[in-house]
């Protein structure tokens, strides 16, 4: 396989395969300042919502003998204090800025996308419709195929930008929301996001994170969206970004040869804000081989 | 913030369980406050996944050396406890929001590992008093000339805990009061002490954390005013009156 290593997505063209995953980069500021930019080809913003949200009440994290678990439920500024005060910080970052868009009902997402075209520094959205859809009985949008299609269609009016829905594979079937993300006119879908998961103390029957369940990110993730990202980018037309177990440039290169266009790295980047520049230097040696 | 691969200089046991670790990184020890904290890679494998913190027990700006103070209590510090002369591992930082270290005098108070940053704290400082407190006297991993001690066992010092010793201190001769220990001795120093004293009161906390440089919101304790500060970016050290005391435990690691 010949990776493209400047991957170009719908209107959207990449430094690098490697972009920096949803919730584990911030909107980028830290990493800005730290200097550990190399190697990322693009960045995820963590979700906005058009409210901003405090976020869930502590433990919101868990670790566990192989993975990660979160529940930090898309705390954010809301997008007016990401318009005023977040993105013009933004203004001339070294690589393209995706803004992760989240929300309860699907005008609210068209609302927050509707309110980010004013700013002129993010090159497009990520539609996170893996969380739950407060009109429909609380159950993640991204079960029900009509769902994705209706949240997608109405963003897709509101811009010409890179539009990519972030798929969950908690639930329905991955390759229907896909074939619904495209008929709503996405450019692109993110396989996928975290695992539903929940850790329990035994002892005491308590669970280690306040909501009780939570997101799992793990390295052992990685042949769960190999799979995923080989099935969807089998059955839609438009490309596919890979979102899950990426922890090295083996890995990288692995989605890659599974369909992926682009591999976002995100626990990986937690624990070591300098990886993206690792990852990248190892993933041109082993395609040069 | 850098993340350096630091050699491993010397790790011994100095308690039950307790153990001092010394690190070569020049950049860091130079770059390091003190009340930050840094993010140990336990082992170079992917697991366990999270790196884990820790406070700077004291620095050499000169030898280029950082010495931490840690208690055993997983895989993590386990796996810490086991490295030896010339290993390495990866410590990113200096992280975190420092003690706002001042000329005046300054009280303080800590318990079990929660004294862990002390010594780096004082080395700093003009005139101090310090309260320390712990389970028996081979569980206090610091102990300073001049040290008031509380136990809760009598082993060392007055029989009890910390805060038994507050009687023994003017807490308005200080410019102020830093706190460091287990949330509850946290909870019960600062109720203890009287209001006029709050608003110098610091303390640092410690809380679960994935990232330690402000990108996750794993880390979110409760902020006084509402809603969550994150530990790692906006602490470890707070003044009291920035948290929710009675939300507080929650946050709790
Ligand atoms: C800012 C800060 C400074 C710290 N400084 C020191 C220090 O100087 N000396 C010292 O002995 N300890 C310190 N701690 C606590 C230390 O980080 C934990 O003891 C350590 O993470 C436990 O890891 P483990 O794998 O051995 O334990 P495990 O119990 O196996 O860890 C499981 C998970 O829980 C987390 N965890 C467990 N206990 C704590 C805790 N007390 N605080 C935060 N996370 C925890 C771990 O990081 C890990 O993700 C500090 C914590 C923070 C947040
Ligand atoms: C702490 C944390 C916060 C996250 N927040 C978001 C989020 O706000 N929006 C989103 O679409 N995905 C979020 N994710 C999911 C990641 O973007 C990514 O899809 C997932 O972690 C799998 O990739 P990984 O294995 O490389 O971590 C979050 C993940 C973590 C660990
Ligand atoms: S630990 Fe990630 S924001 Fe504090």
């Amino acid at each position: 396989m010949k990776p493209e290593l400047l991957p170009v997505i719908g209107p959207a063209r990449f430094r690098s395969p490697i972009l920096l995953a949803s919730g584990t980069c911030g909107y980028g500021l830290e990493i800005l300042e730290a200097g550990a930019l190399e190697g990322a080809g693009g960045l995820v913003t963590k979700a906005t919502t058009l409210e901003p949200r405090e976020g869930n009440r502590p433990p919101r994290i868990a670790e566990t003998e192989y993975g990660l678990l979160n529940s930090i439920g898309l705390a954010n500024p809301g997008v007016e204090a990401v318009i005023e005060k977040v993105l013009p910080r933004l203004e001339g970052f070294p690589c393209p800025v995706i803004v992760n868009v989240a929300g309860d009902t699907a005008g609210e997402f068209a609302e927050v996308v509707s309110r980010l075209e004013s700013s002129g520094v993010h090159c497009g959205y990520e539609l996170n419709v893996s969380c739950p859809n407060v009109e429909n009985g609380g159950m993640a949008f991204g079960v029900l195929p009509r769902l994705v299609e209706e949240i997608t269609r109405l963003a897709r009016s509101r811009t010409a930008r890179l539009l990519s829905v972030k798929l969950t594979p908690n639930g329905g079937d991955i390759l229907e929301a896909a074939a619904a993300a495209e008929a709503g006119g996405a450019d692109a879908v993110t396989v996928c996001n975290t695992f539903l998961g929940m850790k329990i103390d035994w002892r005491t029957g308590t669970a280690a994170l306040s909501r009780g369940t939570g997101g799992y990110s793990s390295p052992a993730l990685l042949p769960l969206v190999v799979a995923r990202v080989w099935q969807v980018s089998r059955r839609v037309g438009i490309p596919v970004i890979a979102s899950g177990g990426a922890w090295t440039a083996e890995a990288v290169l692995e989605l890659m040869s599974a369909g992926a266009r682009a591999v976002q790295v995100g626990t990986r980047v937690l624990r070591d804000p300098f990886a993206p520049a690792r990852i990248h230097a190892k993933l041109l040696e082993l395609v040069s081989e | 913030m850098t993340d350096c691969d630091a050699s491993v200089k010397a790790v011994e046991q100095v308690g039950p369980g307790i153990f001092r670790i010394v690190l070569l990184a020049p950049g860091t020890a130079r770059e390091s406050l003190p009340g930050q904290f840094l993010m140990i890679e336990a082992s170079p494998g992917p697991f366990p996944l999270l790196r884990r913190p820790f406070t700077v027990s004291s620095a050499d700006r000169a030898g280029g050396t950082l010495e931490l103070l840690f208690r055993v209590t997983g895989g993590g510090t386990g796996a810490l406890s086991r490295l030896s002369r010339g290993d390495s591992v990866r410590v990113l930082g200096p992280l975190g929001r420092g003690w706002p270290v001042s000329d005046g005098r300054w009280l303080l108070v800590g318990g079990g590992m929660g004294a862990a940053g002390f010594p780096f704290l004082a080395s700093r400082l003009g005139p101090h008093d310090i309260l320390l407190g712990a389970g028996n006297a081979a569980s206090l991993a610091w102990t300073p000339p001049g040290a008031l001690l509380a136990t809760e066992d009598g082993s060392a010092g007055t029989k009890g805990l910390v805060t038994c010793l507050l009687d023994r201190i003017d807490p308005f001769s200080y410019e102020r009061i830093a706190v460091c220990g287990p949330v509850a001795m946290m909870r019960a120093v600062v109720a203890a002490l009287p209001p006029g004293v709050r608003a110098s009161t610091l303390v640092s906390l410690e809380s679960r954390m994935a990232c330690g440089w402000g990108v996750c919101g794993g880390c979110a304790v409760p902020a006084s005013g509402g809603g969550f500060l994150r530990c790692c970016a906006d602490g470890p050290v707070f003044e009291a009156s920035e948290l929710d005391w009675d939300r507080i435990e929650e946050a709790a690691p």
